[in-house]
């Protein structure tokens, strides 16, 4: 699948700015059996389980990250939600500073059609993803979120 | 919800640094100083991270586990509750000789899966919908509108995921034509959106029931709306008045492209309805300058900030009243539509100096300056009408929801 093949190549790393809390179930633990009470003086019935199962076909592999960060090509991946490129603008800062040989490749300047907060689908993420991959980067640092 | 929506996606265990809300509409400083925070475990994460690749397991859809339960009406719909299976309100237990009956309004087999409901990614079964149907009290005859909802919630064009998991209000809107209407009671005059119609009532409720429960839209997280809205319980949905069509006037699903004897349900994610409550116009011009206070680009959601949205279709449901003055003057719906963008406009100078996109809005539209009138989409296409409600001088404009097109789908019996 190239978009796959095109996705190993890179090593993604995702920031998730903003997250009012962190609550959620993990869709990864199914369903679980009812406990029924133990009311007296009523019959037992079944129900249908109304949740369903989860059917999750992994659809991309990342690679494993670089253990340096000396000399590679880190794309910045701004989603168009307002600070995000300017949180990712003082991280480039930062990185040109501490990290030694280290090239910024900023998404918003060199393709900024993938400026996109909302891609609505997962096809136009990928379409998204194949543009940034054509850069050839080491690693992709995103932001997200509010 | 990130890591949530990663998982439903097939990225199992893609990587993350999580920074303390807010980031938006706060100093520069502020931000630098979050990123200064957040750089060391931004290294550490990406030199050290590394793949898991596991996935949860995978089970059949079909048949939908059966669970034996003993107790009163109101034990078992405080267990469902519990359980994250209902949205509060009270429920019909869904029994298997029930969920058998209600499978009697459809043609297709129990175990066709209907799709996977975002975010969670459940598998939607016809025996699964079934049993939501019986949840939410549908008759077995309203099986096929309901199934022709979700298989258009479903396509891509209408972003069920972005729609259920937005810090937005939004909402489904469900539009109904054809036949169907009339044949299973589907309200399409007075107050049809509101209260007191079985069918547009127990439809609704089963779809947000399905988002909710297999979809696992739930707030705080995966839905991350700000303030939710009481049409988490019942979406928007109503029939299209097509007996107050004015003459030579099509009924919406014609002008997507339908047959009139065809029966068509659309969906798409909105925001709240903009009302007109225009009482006083008595020509058109006058009319659609109401709009033009009332509809402008700031309503859905800022407009050329998003600028994809200026590329998407706004629906407006026009009361027949308001339809009938412009058709006595002359008017078809085209020309409604042409005339609300044009005047649906702001000046440029209102959007803020962080709106990004402004370059690409400058291809669109030209040189800009701050006097310079944006209009709410980038072209009058863009704007479809219908026939909404029934007496009374009101009309609705319906912004949608970002990356998100309405999708019309046969009802098929």
């Amino acid at each position: 699948m190239k978009t796959k093949d095109c996705l190993i190549t890179m090593g993604v790393l995702l920031i998730v700015l903003g997250f009012l809390t962190l609550t959620a179930r993990s869709f990864a633990e199914g369903t679980a059996t009812a406990a029924s009470p133990a009311s007296q003086g009523f019959p037992s019935f079944e129900v249908l389980n109304p949740e369903g199962v989860v059917q999750i076909v992994p659809t991309v592999t990342l690679n494993p990250h670089p253990s340096t960060l000396e000399g590679k090509t880190i794309m910045l991946r701004w989603n168009g939600k307002h600070n995000g490129d300017r949180f990712l603008n003082r991280i480039a800062e930062l990185l040109v500073k501490e990290v030694k040989g280290v090239k910024i490749i900023r998404s918003w300047e060199v393709a900024p059609e993938t400026v996109e907060p909302i891609t609505g689908s997962q096809e136009r993420s990928m379409e998204l993803m194949k543009k940034l991959a054509a850069f050839k980067p080491d690693l992709v640092i995103g932001s997200q979120a509010d | 919800m990130a890591k949530d929506t990663a998982m439903s996606q097939g990225v199992p265990d893609a990587p993350f640094v999580v920074v303390p809300h807010p980031m938006g509409m706060i100093p520069e400083a502020e931000i630098q100083k979050k990123a200064e925070n957040a750089f060391a475990e931004i290294v550490k994460t990406a030199t050290l991270w590394k793949p898991s690749g596991k996935l949860p397991e995978m089970k059949p859809a079909y048949p939908t586990e059966r669970v034996t339960f003993r107790g009163s009406a109101e034990e078992l719909n405080s267990l469902f509750f519990t359980k994250g299976w209902s949205l509060g309100l009270p429920l019909v237990p869904p029994t298997p000789d029930r969920v058998k009956e209600m499978l009697k309004g459809t043609s297709l087999k129990p175990d066709y899966v209907i799709g996977k409901v975002p975010p969670r990614m459940g598998a939607l079964t016809v025996e699964l919908a079934a049993a939501h149907a019986v949840m939410a009290g549908c008759k077995p005859e309203y099986m096929p509108v309901l199934i022709a909802a979700l298989r258009a919630m479903l396509d891509p064009r209408a972003n069920w995921r972005g729609a259920t998991t937005t810090t937005g209000t939004t909402s489904l809107l469900v539009i109904v034509n054809g036949p169907i209407v009339r044949e299973v009671g589907i309200a399409s005059s007075q107050g049809a959106a509101g209260a007191e119609h079985h069918a547009n009532a127990s439809i609704g409720y089963a779809l947000n029931l399905i988002a909710d429960v297999v979809g696992g839209s739930k707030p705080p997280s995966p839905d991350k709306s700000t303030l939710g809205a009481p049409s988490d319980f019942v979406p928007w949905i109503f029939g299209e008045n097509e007996d107050r069509l004015p003459q030579g006037w099509e009924p919406f699903h014609v002008k997507r492209g339908f047959k009139k004897t065809d029966s068509v349900v659309t969906v798409m994610a909105i925001y709240p309805p903009v009302e007109n409550i225009d009482h006083w116009s008595v020509t058109p011009e006058e009319h659609l300058t109401w709009w033009g206070h009332l509809a402008t680009p700031l309503v859905s959601i800022g407009g050329p900030c998003w600028i994809s949205q200026m590329d998407q279709i706004h629906l407006v449901g026009i009361g027949p009243e308001h339809a009938q003055l412009v058709a006595d003057a002359g008017w078809t719906a085209d020309q409604y539509g042409k005339a609300f963008w044009e005047k649906a406009r702001l000046p440029f100078s209102v959007w803020p100096k962080g709106c990004p996109n402004v370059d690409l809005l400058t291809r669109k539209l030209g040189r800009l300056t701050p006097d310079t009138p944006v209009p709410i989409t980038f072209s009058p296409d863009h704007i479809q009408t219908l026939i909404a409600g029934g007496a009374g001088k009101h009309s609705h404009y319906f912004a949608p929801f970002p990356s998100c097109f309405p999708v019309s789908v046969n009802v098929e019996k």
